[in-house]
């Protein structure tokens, strides 16, 4: 068997272009995911009932969906909710963003509640409210906890975008895809294509590695 | 001034406190006791609204914690509390522990609430401790920073949650010391506590829950040399041995 590795070197800022693609969509849904699972999982928490059954549907619906599923419903609702089309990109990222929302919410639920309730007790007999409590004590606290779950999380993210493919995003592996219909290098592409995927997720687990042994220390 | 008008609780069928009356006033350190379950902790935890109860009324100044307008952040500014696991920010430095409230809530300058909270680490008597971490203090040490914590929001009321049953045998008295201080200076205290030295020092009154009842009250005197009702004289043999 013989490789023609210049199939990767020819084509190397087409291929760069999708892997930026694909970082943007991670980065956005992980950041989006982050914000609304944080509000999802407190949500969770709640003593309100009109908080609590939304938040807790959301996840629910969202958790037993699979992705490429969720992926499609936005592609094709979007459009009809608002009247004109918004774009793979677009649609994208906001199946990314709703879908890993309702995975970081359970691990956010998690990671509250792994904070004493002690804790929440404290910061109210010195007259701070819930949302200040929230912020200065409880989510740092919980984020330590929960960041070895977060990162993992990401790098499931990470993953999962190479199914925008579905909707003809041109991220990494569909610029693979793209690349092998034209020059039939199948075997060098989606071997670099693995590469990088490794590359970037295991230095991703190494980071969460050495998190996760800071926190035995402290 | 605190007063508990006719207080009662449920969680679910359990009824938590049943009846209560009891009228705390200004410069008063009363001490409440009784076998666990009894709902000492949570009447305590009731007086600032840390715990809901449903029927009966807490007036704290005046303020009632029943009416819906209440401001129980305002409120809970002029009580400090302390907690049986001492409950400080594990990740916050001791000074910050001190002065992270009177930052945030009372918008104070962070020079003005860090000189303060030195000389409150002064008067628990571990001033140099502030820059270290909750974690490497003992647990007398952390109860004493609990104790300045509470205080940097100058409160005129404080209440202790049993805030030596966590700690080992020699560290209770560095506590104790703190908080006999603490009611000779004249604040008005409730506390939960089976220490019965530090009730005999300086509690103006003394009552015995069980059941969610107060079954008896008195001072040191008449409590410990004459108490009525069989609960508090079982109560007082097993804790006096």
């Amino acid at each position: 068997m013989n490789f023609e590795w210049q199939v990767i070197s020819n084509n190397f800022f087409f291929l760069m272009g999708g892997l930026v693609t694909t970082l943007e969509l991670a980065l956005i849904a992980i950041a989006g995911g982050l914000v609304l699972g944080t509000l999802v999982g407190m949500g969770r928490l709640s003593k309100l009932k009109s908080i609590y059954y939304p938040s807790t549907l959301f996840v629910n619906l969202m958790r037993t969906q699979p992705l490429i599923l969720v992926i499609f419903w936005f592609y094709f609702l979007m459009p009809l909710i608002l009247g004109r089309p918004i774009g793979g990109f677009t649609s994208a990222v906001i199946a990314f963003t709703v879908f890993e929302a309702s995975y970081f919410a359970e691990i956010i639920r998690a990671g509250i509640q792994s904070i004493s309730k002690g804790q929440i007790d404290a910061a109210y007999s010195t007259g701070f409210t819930y949302w200040q409590a929230m912020r200065y004590f409880i989510i740092p606290q919980a984020l330590k906890n929960m960041m070895p779950s977060l990162i993992t999380q990401a790098v499931v993210v990470f993953q999962d975008t190479s199914l925008a493919y579905v909707i003809g995003l041109r991220e990494f592996l569909r610029s693979a895809n793209v690349v092998d219909a034209r020059e039939m290098r199948s075997v060098e592409l989606y071997l670099f294509v693995g590469l990088v995927y490794f590359i970037v997720c295991f230095s991703m687990s190494r980071v969460c590695k050495k998190l996760e042994l800071k926190k035995e220390n402290a | 001034m605190i007063e508990i008008i006719n207080v009662s609780k449920w969680f679910g069928e359990h009824k938590v406190l049943d009846n209560v009356n009891e009228t705390i006033n200004k410069g008063q350190v009363v001490v409440i006791c009784g076998p666990s379950g009894s709902g000492k902790s949570t009447l305590l935890k009731s007086l600032n609204g840390l715990e809901p109860f449903q029927e009966g009324d807490i007036r704290v100044d005046g303020i009632s914690l029943k009416d819906p307008k209440t401001n129980f952040i305002m409120l809970r500014q002029k009580m400090g509390m302390v907690f049986q696991r001492f409950e400080l920010y594990p990740h916050l430095k001791v000074l910050e522990n001190i002065t992270i409230a009177p930052i945030k809530v009372l918008n104070q300058s962070k020079s003005k609430a860090g000189q303060k909270a030195m000389e409150l680490l002064e008067r628990v008597g571990i001033p140099e401790q502030a820059e270290k971490y909750p974690g490497n203090l003992s647990g007398g040490q952390q109860q004493r920073v609990a104790i300045a914590r509470a205080l940097a929001m100058e409160p005129d009321i404080m209440l202790f949650d049993e805030p030596t049953s966590a700690l080992d045998p020699e560290m209770i008295k560095e506590v104790l010391d703190v908080m006999v201080d603490l009611a000779k200076s004249g604040m008005t205290m409730a506390v939960v506590t089976h220490e019965m030295g530090f009730a005999k020092e300086v509690a103006d009154e003394i009552i015995f829950m069980d059941e969610g009842r107060i079954v008896e009250r008195g001072t040191d005197k008449s409590f410990f040399e004459n108490p009525e009702s069989e609960r508090a004289k079982e109560f007082l043999r097993k804790i006096l041995i």
